[in-house]
């Protein structure tokens, strides 16, 4: 009994140090929402669902889904959440969108994901601090342990047990850094090669500062409808064919099952490949956008999502596989490496950009050769406690 | 042109006070949390946990309620001072509120002896290139001073050859 639903349009702020507030942010991308799907308005929207993460500390400002109803004349008369999964959460309010609609709740979601992260001038510690209680504050914020730290761990493990290199890394840099340039929205546009990574700052060794994302604000949107009304408004929607999560009871250092693997990744890619009847992802995925908030994030993710071996991920993107002519373009838009990570807004953009990859409406240079069809975005949160996982197709499954 | 509205000023303090929590330290009283305990312990020089005395299950961090079995019949249990490294990095940039003055300084995961614990921790007395994965660290107790009316401790850690070195 549940119904299909569909992307039928969205659209994007640009990203980086931004000269405007949380609620400007919230309607440049409402507005280029609607301006992309003409026969959809704020009045048509049954329910809406903001991805933030921290709108409390970064902009003061809480119970922002009514907010962002106001500021765009949204009626949602049948259902309004704000979700919160740190990293994820741009996903997370997808998700519930999906679900909302497949439940037959609702056939018209507006789903926006927005974070403003840069504080006014002399305000970056109070910025930090707001990413060091994303991990368990008491016990591992209060170390030093804020993103850079915390993944740094991952790829001092990674190199140590399966030999992945310093360049291996410096590689995914590259790749998701120099897409960005295709980008017009990315915050990091960069033509670098492996030598520039390596050359800059050592931040939290092995990571060095091109290893990282950055701190963003930005926004992006997207309009979610059931299959029936879809096809109503348009013959390009993207469907979304399976979505998946696993967090395994563990948040704090000694409760995470590993520092070198996310089994969480893998039960929820199964889950999503077994819904979207995906036996074989490096063949049957096109395009992928992935969470590579740190260059090591990306080559676990290349194993932990089933497309090699364990070990392997360094070779799978020495070996080119990844690239936008390899086996599964990962990351065309850039990443969070090259597009700096809004958090709540990155899952969103994620699925905006698999979105316009099938239907072509990317730049030339970033396109995926070939009409990719099938695609998958995925999102670690927090600690990487928890991963998502969507596929999507340009069918519905 | 209309009339020149009446103006006037409101003033704002300089400062702003926030609870010390903002610091990342909790407060560590019996009247503030439930695992108190652990702290009082830390401060008597001795790294605790609970243990459930149903399941036996030892948690880490501290709880009131036992994960395994949802018993709140726990009881604190010495853990180990000594340990090894998992993993180690450095923060040289990009630190939180309370940090930057500390900054370079180096960051673990430590895996305590004996028992299956695995902690973060600063790791004080060294240098990011000194060190490797498995090497032997020991447990130091830091007072962090700050806010006159509040005690309060954390644990870090130290290489186990720090002394030696010292008195080589
Ligand atoms: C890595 C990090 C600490 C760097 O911050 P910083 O040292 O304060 O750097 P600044 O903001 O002062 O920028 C210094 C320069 O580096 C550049 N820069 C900053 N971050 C960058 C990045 N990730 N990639 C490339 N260049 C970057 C800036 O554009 C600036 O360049 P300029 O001097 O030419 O203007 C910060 O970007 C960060 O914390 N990133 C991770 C964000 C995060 O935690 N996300 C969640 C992930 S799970």
């Amino acid at each position: 009994m549940t119904r299909n639903a569909a992307i039928v349009g969205g659209g994007h702020t640009d990203w980086g140090e931004r000269d405007a507030t949380w609620k400007d942010l919230a309607q440049e991308a409402g507005k280029a929402t609607f301006d992309d799907v003409p026969d959809v308005g704020p009045p048509d929207v049954e329910g809406l669902f903001v991805g933030a993460v921290q709108p409390e500390r970064f902009a003061f400002q809480s119970h922002v889904a009514p907010l962002v109803a106001e500021l765009l004349g949204v009626e949602a008369d049948s259902m309004i959440a704000r979700t919160e999964l740190a990293c994820a959460s741009g996903q997370a309010a997808l998700r519930y969108a999906w679900l909302a609609i497949a439940a037959g709740q609702l056939d018209t979601a507006l789903v926006i994901g927005v974070e403003k992260m840069n504080l006014p001038d002399g305000h970056d510690e109070e910025m930090q601090t707001s990413m060091s209680n994303v991990v368990d504050r008491e016990f591992d914020g209060v170390n030093g342990l804020n993103a850079p730290t915390y993944f740094s761990f991952l790829g001092q493990r990674h190199m140590h047990e399966y030999g992945t290199t310093q360049e291996q890394l410096a590689k995914v840099a590259v790749k998701n850094k120099t897409h960005a340039a295709n980008n017009p929205y990315a915050q990091f546009r960069m033509d670098i090669d492996v030598d520039d990574v390596l050359d800059s700052y050592p931040i939290a060794p092995p990571l060095h500062l091109f290893d990282c994302s950055g701190v963003t604000d930005g926004a992006a949107g997207l309009i979610l409808m059931s299959e029936e009304k879809a096809r109503e408004v348009t013959d390009e929607a993207t469907y979304i064919t399976g979505s998946g999560q696993s967090c395994m009871a563990g948040n704090s250092v000694n409760n995470v099952p590993s520092f070198s693997a996310w089994p969480q990744a893998t039960v929820a890619a199964e889950q999503a490949y077994e819904q979207a009847g995906i036996d074989d992802p490096v063949k049957e995925l096109d395009v992928a956008e992935i969470h590579d908030c740190f260059s090591i994030s990306e080559i676990i993710e290349y194993e932990d999502l089933g497309w090699v071996e364990k070990g392997e991920g360094g070779q799978f993107i020495e070996d080119g596989r990844s690239e936008l002519d390899g086996d599964i373009a990962v990351n065309p838009r850039g990443g969070l490496l090259g597009c700096g990570h809004p958090l709540g807004a990155t899952g969103v953009s994620q699925a905006l950009e698999v979105h316009k990859q099938f239907t072509g409406r990317v730049e030339s240079a970033r396109q995926v050769p070939d009409g990719p069809e099938t695609g998958l975005i995925h999102n670690l949160s927090g600690s990487a406690s928890v991963h998502s996982v969507m596929t999507l197709g340009r069918d519905p499954r | 042109m209309s009339d020149e509205p009446p103006r006037g000023s409101t003033s704002l303090p300089d400062s702003v006070d926030f609870p010390r929590l903002f610091d990342f330290y909790e407060i560590q009283s019996e009247d503030e949390t439930r695992i108190h305990e652990f702290y009082a312990n830390l401060d008597d020089g001795s790294l605790t946990t609970t243990e459930c005395a149903d399941c036996g299950e030892l948690h880490f961090p501290p709880r009131v309620v036992c994960p395994e079995c949802t018993s709140d019949d726990l009881s604190y249990a010495s853990l180990p001072h000594t340990g090894t490294l998992h993993a180690f990095s450095v923060m040289r940039a990009g630190a939180p509120i309370g940090k930057v003055d500390d900054l370079p300084f180096v960051v673990g995961i430590v895996d305590l002896d004996g028992v299956d614990v695995r902690l973060s921790a600063r790791i004080d007395d060294a240098e990011y290139d000194d060190l490797t994965i498995g090497d032997p660290v020991t447990l130091k107790v830091v007072d962090i001073e700050g806010p006159a009316d509040l005690e309060r401790v954390f644990y870090r850690f130290v290489p186990a050859d720090a002394d030696a070195d010292v008195d080589a």
